[in-house]
């Protein structure tokens, strides 16, 4: 009957309600589209930073984390081949790459920059995606002498594709080794910094520099990023003297901008929820004040203050329902326009590239739209519906 | 003659602006049960707070009102409602009805307040709607209804609760001579079928003679009670 | 009668050329040459010569215990003045006035600058390598030197010494792969601290052809440096 008498109630003046409406409608679908944005980007930004870079998980010899050494692989992965097997055997992983990370310097005869080396599979390699190539070609197996390097070091070099540079490092025992490799290809990864120091060798090519036939770690990729909580478990059950970090654990840049994001995007949904309350709440406040009398005559006739109330919270509550609706109708349809529309955003921080507008229409972003609209509708109704309660009988019944 | 109400010297005193104006001064009275009694006077004789002081929608300032064994007094008004729902009944010159519920629902909706199963209400609304011949116009909205038919599902509204009182505040000031005429013939018909008891307040003469009882107030006081015909007992 | 003439003068040959031909006997006095005291000080004035000519100069006294102790004070530049270098066998360490602290150098780090000049000029043969083969080339032996522990920075040094003296003439130094990084040529003899010593070596860096630095000693002084000066915590306290 509440529920009955607030419709009522709202349809009674039409434009009111449908402006109220429009501000409820307004926030949803800005709920909607920020929500589908960011969770968007916290989706593509998270897989493209598991598939290209860090893998699901990532296994290393036991006291990898805690080593202090100053010699490169102090703690490395001895068999890898029968690890990788032991891995593989579970139906949710998709490959396994080896990967060994190296410093040192490069030298094209004139001068030497230090670079920050990626030693990898080739094949797993390009099956990861993680660079773009500029020119020259990516790496292969048949030449583990060779390397391609990051666009600003190749500039920085003089080099292009197939002139040589020499890599020196320290070899696993501390002495030194230096190597003559061919550059294969230049690569841009998307990110100056990283650009500016970078080079990717295949793992036997680093392998010899380093003079070890051991592996830094190994990167499980899975078919589905749902599963890692639940392979690493069985992993770690199955696997001794291994240690493993998961791709949260690593993308420290995902969760800076995941931080970002939500404290931006809080506050902006701070700011609808309060021109949305004061909206409302004003649109039922003139409610109230026009049935002054009506309200009176309700009391007279034994209406507690209690009932009033309901029946106030009540219509913030059904306005909030037909603007959660609305809302949600709108804000799918928009976002579902916007997706098909290929619209093109800038760069986000510390890439070089833009990428396409895309909103996430999952539950996670829908359900807390609806369900803000038909709170923050009812919590507006709360200051009418006191205002109302403390109505003097014999005032109200004598207002025009 | 049991009494229903009695008011023991009552005051009320009001509050405009800066001055204090005193609407009711040490008023005595007793109501009985099936009286049919007009609180007469001009405005400003304080009639109209009288009526409210009795319908416990607002508090005098002293002196003490017992309604229906009730001492009312030193209760706060919204504590009650519940009284006021079970036990009395009002009739406004507005006529009051809450615009958008149809006459069926205006009549239904105290029983809401009270709980009372869908059934009963349901039979006891359209008893009522037939009382004051308004059995075809159940589902019309109050928009839809004259002046009169309008007042008559006030009445509706007011007798559906069976109340022990009902308080009528100009109930025919804003109706043609005829339909007030025809209103104040179902009152009184009401009041003789069913016992309960009605108390007006008014200035209309026609209404003051159909009274049994008049109370005439000037200045806050009351000046004398005239018993204009006998009750048909 | 013959037989036996010729016999003996094989015998003499073969013990002229194994008395000539112990490499060990050959390293040591090698390392005499180069450096000839345990505990001492010793100035040394660096000239690096870039390849399109340009020179740049530095002074520097270093104070050294043993093959592998060494501190190592900036005297020139002004701008260098007061720096002070530690230097270890598995550590460096730089000290510089405006810091609180000194800053540990890594072992690739140590790869930059003069402080991979330092160490392959101070490398001790004898304490760190193996002598594997000699051959004859001229006036002198080549030995081919491999380190003993894999942890010592050249992995290989080939090492000419005059066949009469067994002074140091030039000696190439290799790493793991086989790829030769420094030459060094040992320039100028001269009497330092009474004895005849090198004084000058100059140091190519086959990474970067036409890079040429030349190290000059002088004034080498016994000097009783205790060790307990060789600490990063002392460094830079005196």
């Amino acid at each position: 009957m509440l529920i009955k008498i607030a419709f009522r109630n709202i349809l009674r003046n039409r434009r009111r309600s449908a402006i109220t409406l429009l501000v409820i409608v307004f926030g949803a679908v800005g709920l909607i589209l920020f929500g589908g944005y960011k969770a968007h980007t916290f989706y593509s930004l998270r897989e493209s930073t598991i598939r290209t870079r860090l893998g699901h998980l990532q296994i290393f010899a036991k006291g990898y984390s805690t080593s202090e050494s100053q010699k490169p692989m102090a703690y490395a992965l001895d068999d890898v081949a029968s690890l990788r097997r032991q891995v593989e055997r579970d139906p949710r992983v998709k490959m396994t790459a080896a990967e060994v990370t190296l410093m040192g310097l490069v030298s094209n005869g004139e001068k030497s920059e230090t670079f920050i080396g990626t030693a990898v599979e080739p094949e797993k390699d390009r099956v990861m995606k993680s660079q773009r190539m500029l020119s020259g070609s990516e790496l292969s197996n048949n030449e583990p002498d060779s390397a391609i390097l990051g666009a600003g070091l190749a500039k920085s070099m003089h080099v292009k594709a197939g002139d040589y540079v020499t890599l020196m490092t320290t070899t696993v025992t501390g002495s030194l080794n230096a190597m003559d490799v061919r550059v294969a290809g230049i690569f841009t990864i998307g990110v100056k910094e990283f650009d500016d120091r970078a080079i990717k060798m295949p793992i036997a090519g680093a392998q010899m520099l380093l003079q070890t036939k051991k592996v830094e770690k190994l990167l499980v990729f899975l078919n589905n990023t749902d599963d890692t909580a639940a392979v690493r478990e069985s992993l770690s059950r199955s696997l001794h003297g291994v240690e493993f970090k998961d791709w949260s654990e690593l993308a420290t840049f995902y969760h800076q901008v995941v931080a970002l994001y939500n404290g931006i995007f809080g506050f902006l949904g701070l700011i609808v929820f309060a021109i949305v309350i004061f909206s409302v709440a004003n649109t039922i406040m003139m409610s109230v004040f026009e049935r002054t009398r009506e309200i009176g005559t309700l009391m007279a006739i034994g209406t507690t203050r209690a009932r009033l109330w309901r029946m106030f919270l009540a219509e913030g509550f059904s306005i909030g329902l037909i603007g959660c609706v609305l809302g949600l109708a709108s804000g799918v349809a928009l976002a579902i326009l916007i997706n098909h529309g290929n619209v093109m955003l800038p760069p986000p921080p510390g890439y070089t590239r833009g990428y396409p507008l895309e909103i996430m229409l999952s539950a996670s972003v829908l359900v807390p739209a609806a369900v803000i609209a038909i709170v923050t509708a009812t919590l507006s109704s709360i200051a009418p519906a006191f205002r109302a309660s403390r109505l003097k009988i014999v005032d109200a019944l004598g207002h025009i | 003659m049991t009494a229903l109400v009695k008011l023991t010297d009552v005051s009320k005193t009001y509050r405009l602006g800066d001055v204090r104006v005193r609407a009711l001064g040490g008023i005595d009275l007793t109501i009985d049960k099936g009286d049919f009694i007009a609180l007469a006077g001009p405005s400003g004789s304080g009639k109209t707070t009288l009526l409210n002081l009795i319908g416990c929608i607002d508090k005098p300032d002293s002196g003490r009102i017992v309604i229906d064994s009730v001492d009312v007094t030193a209760v706060p008004l919204h504590r009650l409602a519940s009284l006021r729902r079970d036990t009395l009944g009002f009739i406004f010159q507005t006529f009051n009805l809450i615009p958008v519920l149809t006459a069926y629902e205006n009549v239904e909706y105290p029983l809401l307040l009270s709980g009372v199963p869908r059934r009963e209400r349901s039979e006891r609304v359209h008893r009522w709607l037939a009382q004051v011949g308004l059995a075809d116009q159940e589902k019309q909205r109050p928009d839809q209804l004259s002046g009169g038919q309008r007042q008559r599902v006030a009445i509706a509204r007011a007798m559906v609760v069976n109340p022990k009182l009902v308080l009528a505040d100009e109930p025919t000031a804003n109706l043609d001579s005829d339909t007030a005429g025809h209103i104040l013939d179902l009152l009184a018909e009401l009041n003789t079928k069913t016992g309960v008891t009605f108390v007006f307040s008014t200035h209309d003469a026609s209404v003051i003679e159909r009274a049994e009882r008049v109370v005439r107030l000037r200045d806050g006081h009351i000046t004398n009670i005239e018993v204009t015909r006998e009750r048909v007992a | 009668m013959r037989r036996r003439i010729l016999f003996l003068l094989i015998l003499i040959l073969v013990q002229k050329l194994h008395a000539a031909e112990n490499p060990a006997a050959i390293l040591a006095k090698v390392d005499a040459y180069r450096n000839p005291l345990t505990s001492f000080s010793i100035d040394v004035d660096v000239t690096s010569i870039a390849p399109d000519g340009k020179h740049e100069s530095a002074k520097y006294r270093v104070l050294g215990r043993g093959s592998d102790k060494s501190i190592v004070e900036f005297v020139a530049p002004a701008t260098d003045k007061g720096k002070f270098l530690l230097m270890l066998r598995d550590a460096m360490w730089i000290y510089i006035p405006s810091a609180s602290r000194p800053i540990r150098i890594s072992p690739l780090q140590r790869l930059l600058g003069q402080a991979s000049n330092g160490d392959v000029a101070r490398t001790n043969f004898t304490i760190d390598y193996n002598p594997t083969a000699i051959a004859e080339e001229g006036d002198a032996w080549v030995l081919e030197l491999y380190a003993k522990d894999p942890a010592v920075a050249y992995n290989h040094v080939r090492l000419w010494v005059d066949k009469k003296t067994s002074e140091p003439l030039r000696a190439d130094f290799y790493v793991v792969s086989g790829k030769l990084i420094k030459r060094a040529t040992y320039s100028e003899y001269g009497v330092m601290n009474g004895r005849r010593a090198v004084t000058a070596v100059e140091i190519d860096d086959l990474l970067k052809p036409g890079n040429r630095t030349i190290m000059r000693y002088a004034n080498l002084a016994q000097r009783d440096n205790p060790e307990k000066m060789f600490t990063k915590d002392a460094l830079g306290k005196w």
